[in-house]
């Protein structure tokens, strides 16, 4: 039962749209510069419409290598798929394992393992940014795929929520698959796994964007271009100092940047609001 | 095809709560065990303990002679029905049923044979592609079966199975349980807090109490002898009727004046005891004497066959039970003159609750500590 | 919780990669951090000594330092309570029209996987002092708006961007509360004679209450740490330091000033602050969470 008011619908509709629109705005007017040339963007304030230098510019953007960057955003874009693919599959590699034993294992220190582990989830990569990078340092990791990537991974949201999930796995299948002699592997491979697939698929897509759109460790690891990943490329396109921001190669890029986690989001929306849903519980 | 050998099996865990003090049985090859009690007397545990899912503290557990106490589940050969089920919900019917098999190294062939054969068996063959959530309740509950009958296994073992299904399903299926279970021969062990169900199952039934055995026999002779008198309270519905009473000689007194012949093999003399009389061992009479109990009826339950009256003594509080042939003409608040049959009733003694009249008759009086388990 | 018995390796085997990582890249680095926090290191980088309470006692003392604190709390409170009352407004909209609430949710849920970066030159560009479009309606209204010269500015420009992202976090998890109310306790309230107002905030609201609670945590740590991209992307702390955070502080001091002492120092008060958070994060999944 609801009252209905019609008069309340259609301002709630309004205002929804309303929302929807302003939300669209920055994406929007990113669109329309990116094509522009430069020299009509500095005519007057951006435009509502589009150019015709569309193609040109993301075109140039993804072959031609950016000033100031000496790589194209191709390569950027390369980097920032492979850093990202590295952490959501590590993440959940590691975390798979982990939970398993946290919830279906009783060993001594368990206790303890469940606590260094969790621990991690108080303190992002941002507070201890310092130390972390002298370590990165010293292990060699500066300017490489493996530093980009595993410092990342040191944190337990995934463990955390597969264990949330094997929580609620009914015990009885453990006992029967026991019973039916399935062995720690068997039962992980066999009924676990094939379980958690809606769930692997939700933190994949949390740590695909999270992997993706990290920017300061990425900022302070990589110094080569070949490494740089394209979040760290947009500072370099903006920091002009004498010359006007070539904002169409700027908009160009930034769209190339939020193109792949969108897509994410958008195609994997079932289970990233449930990701998302169960990471509360 | 086994015999199962419990010897003092004993449960602690490890923040010192005993769940088992110590349970002796010998299950004979083919029988079917059902174990019941009320929740939390450790029956579950004990099965559990049979299976190999929890540890067993002390004594020891043998199928077929041979001790088994540190195996694995899978290695003790038995197989398990869950109250739940426990289907794998992403496997259908014919790989629920064939994963045991499949985790011992059948080749696919014998594996496919066997499933369906035994899914002929049980009337599952239209289901074997389905997925469990794809079935109904009697359905599963049918493929839990299957999946245990496929490994031919030495030992079934039923955790409260029926309990999620309706009551005209549950009746029907535990016929089918009990008919299975003949024509297989596998020896069995069921547990369960239904007594109606335990009754009907069992070829012995085993009623525990606070982590105790309370007596072991067949279910007429717990319900006939009943050795304590938590069974006698437990075994039998409505449940039994229990009065203090007066022993003297060969008569028993009842505090409004009663007089009854006492069974004959007591040994109480001129002690306090309790009464107890089952409800479909009261019988209407049409005037009070000094052998009939004076009551008042408070409710009436018809119930076809025969009709419920819960009655209360005169004079006193306890509420009574009587089961009353057919149709009765009784109405709340009629009196109602009650004459118990003096040749079926039951003797307990007043503190630990004992049998009084057999001595001979298996029983642990559960002491008053256990029972708060 | 039905578990595997006598299997000593296999959880070691499990746990080992985790517990590797962990402990390379998370207590190894927090460690240091401490460690470095009581030492001051030589201007060669070839010794340290300690110096006990001495780089604390030189952050707590610097009036930067409270400055920096104070922008990071007007600007987590303002993204907190900017993303959180817009993103309850829009579901408690969505909630009521039933026809299109999962258009809605799917229209705005995308902005969340912008990065904070994109976002921060997305707003930029809208509010770029020459040619940005918001910036010139702003300009008709009368305001000047120059982020890169008005400190207030800057930070209100920094503070929409972290909105317009975070907003569509906290409108999943608001739409997916009002949804898990029961009917029957509106309809009930309405019984009672409430009208749509007041059964807003006698029943939806307090309702409401732990999605709030747990959305303002979750807030409060996106808008300490994950913004960063957001702040150094568009604003880089300036002008003057209008929008220097804490975090964006230890950034600066460790990599720009290298006054390593310092910034640890200013990174274990974090690591205190996050840390107090985080419990009352878990006070609150206490009840959910069952060891």
């Amino acid at each position: 039962m609801r009252y209905r008011r019609p008069g309340l619908d259609i301002a709630s509709h309004a205002l929804l749209i309303l929302a929807l629109l302003a939300f669209c705005l920055p994406v929007w007017l990113a669109f329309t510069a990116a094509t522009h040339d430069q020299a009509s963007l500095y005519t007057g304030t951006a435009p509502l419409w589009f150019g015709d230098q569309g193609l040109d510019n993301f075109r140039a953007v993804l072959s031609e290598p950016v000033s100031r960057l000496g790589t194209d955003v191709t390569r950027l874009l390369l980097n920032s798929t492979v850093m990202a693919l590295g952490i959501a599959c590590g993440k959940i590699f590691i975390a798979i394992l982990a939970a398993y034993a946290i919830v279906f294992f009783r060993f001594p220190l368990r206790r303890l393992c469940f606590w260094l582990i969790f621990i991690t989830l108080m303190l992002p990569v941002e507070v201890r940014i310092m130390p972390t990078y002298k370590i990165a340092a010293d292990l060699n990791l500066l300017n490489s795929y493996a530093g980009l990537i595993l410092p990342l991974i040191a944190s337990a949201t995934a463990t955390f929520l597969f264990r949330q999930f094997y929580l609620t796995v009914p015990p009885e299948l453990l006992e029967a698959a026991r019973v039916d002699g399935a062995g720690p592997w068997r039962f992980l491979k066999d009924i676990l796994l094939p379980l958690s697939t809606t769930n692997i698929a939700a933190l994949f897509v949390i740590m695909f964007l999270y992997g993706w759109n990290q920017y300061l460790w990425p900022l302070l690891i990589t110094t080569e271009s070949d490494y740089m990943t394209i979040m760290v490329s947009l500072k370099r396109l903006l920091s002009s100092a004498d010359n006007l921001v070539p904002w169409q190669a700027v908009m160009a890029t930034a769209l190339l940047a939020m193109l792949p986690p969108v897509a994410v989001i958008v195609l994997m929306q079932r289970y990233f609001v449930k990701g998302l849903v169960d990471a509360e519980k | 095809m086994a015999t199962l050998t419990l010897d003092a099996l004993r449960k602690t865990y490890p923040n010192g709560f005993t769940a088992l003090h110590g349970i002796d049985l010998a299950i004979d090859d083919g029988e079917l065990i059902v174990v019941v009690g009320p929740s939390g007397c450790g029956k579950s545990t004990l099965l559990r303990m049979l299976a190999g899912l929890e540890s067993i503290s002390d004594g020891e557990l043998a199928i077929d002679g041979q001790r088994v106490n540190d195996l694995e589940p899978a290695e003790r050969d038995i197989a398990m029905v869950f109250q739940n089920y426990a289907l794998y919900p992403h496997m259908s019917v014919a790989d629920n049923m064939g994963y045991a098999l499949k985790n011992r190294g059948v080749p696919k062939d014998e594996r496919r044979r066997k499933v369906e054969e035994t899914a002929r068996l049980i009337g599952l063959e239209e289901l074997l592609d389905r997925r469990p959530r794809q079935l109904s309740g009697g359905q599963r509950q049918r493929v839990a079966m299957g999946r245990a009958i496929v490994r031919e296994p030495k030992v079934f073992l039923f955790d409260e199975p029926l309990s999620n299904l309706d009551a005209k399903l549950r009746v029907q299926m535990r016929i089918e349980i009990r008919r299975l279970q003949k024509r297989l021969g596998v020896t069995a062990v069921y547990v369960t807090h239904d007594q109606v169900e335990a009754m009907t199952l069992a070829d012995r039934l085993v009623v525990m109490n606070g982590g105790h055995i309370e007596q072991v026999g067949t279910p007429m002779h717990l319900y006939e002898r009943p050795a304590s008198r938590f069974v006698a309270g437990f075994i039998g519905s409505p449940a039994m009727n229990f009065l203090d009473a007066r022993c003297t000689g060969d008569t028993l007194t009842l505090p409004c004046g009663t007089r009854i012949a006492a069974p004959s093999s007591h040994d109480a003399n001129d002690h306090a005891v309790c009464l107890g009389i089952r409800p479909e061992h009261l019988s209407r009479v049409a005037e009070a004497d000094d052998t009939t109990l004076t009551t008042r009826v408070e409710l009436v339950e018809p119930l076809g066959a025969d009709t419920l009256a819960h009655v209360r003594l005169d004079g006193q509080d306890d509420p009574l039970v009587a089961r009353l042939d057919g149709v009765q003409p009784v109405a709340e608040g009629d009196r109602l003159y009650l004459r118990p049959d003096a040749s079926r009733l039951h003797l307990f003694d007043l503190e630990n609750g004992r049998r009084l009249d057999d001595k001979d008759a298996h029983s642990c009086p559960s002491s008053p500590s256990s029972r708060l388990a | 919780m039905a578990t595997f018995q006598r299997h000593r390796l296999t959880p070691w085997l499990l746990l080992a990669p985790q517990l590797a990582i962990v402990a390379v890249f998370f207590f190894w680095p927090a460690a240091q951090a401490v460690l470095q926090a009581f030492h001051v290191e030589d201007p060669f980088g070839l010794g340290r000594t300690f110096v006990a309470f001495e780089n604390f006692a030189r952050v707590l003392a610097s009036a930067e330092y409270y400055r920096a604190l104070g922008i990071t709390v007007t600007f987590s409170v303002g993204v907190a309570l900017g993303a959180m009352a817009l993103a309850l407004l829009l579901a408690v909209l969505a909630d009521r029209v039933i026809k299109g609430a999962h258009a809605y949710k799917t229209l705005l849920i995308w902005p969340y996987a912008v990065a904070p970066a994109v976002a921060g030159v997305l707003w930029m560009f809208m509010l770029d002092p020459e040619l940005g479009l918001v910036s010139a309606w702003l300009g008709a209204l009368g305001v000047d708006w120059n982020h890169q010269l008005n400190g207030g500015q800057a930070m209100a420009l920094v503070v929409m961007a972290s909105i317009w992202k975070q907003m569509s976090y906290n409108f999943v998890f608001f739409l997916a509360g009002l949804q898990a109310i029961p009917r029957s306790l509106l309809e009930a309230a309405a019984i009672d004679g409430a009208g749509p107002w007041r059964r807003f905030w006698t029943i939806t609201f307090p309702l409401l209450s732990p999605t709030s609670f747990f959305l303002l945590v979750m807030n409060s740590v996106y808008a300490f740490f994950e913004t960063f991209g957001t702040i150094d992307a568009t604003t880089a702390g300036g002008p003057g330091g209008a929008t220097r955070t804490l975090v964006y502080k230890v950034f600066e001091d460790g990599f720009i000033g290298y006054d390593l002492g310092s910034s640890a120092a200013q990174s274990v008060l974090l690591m205190g602050l996050v840390g107090l958070l985080t419990l009352l994060q878990f006070r609150y999944l206490e009840r959910k969470v069952q060891y």
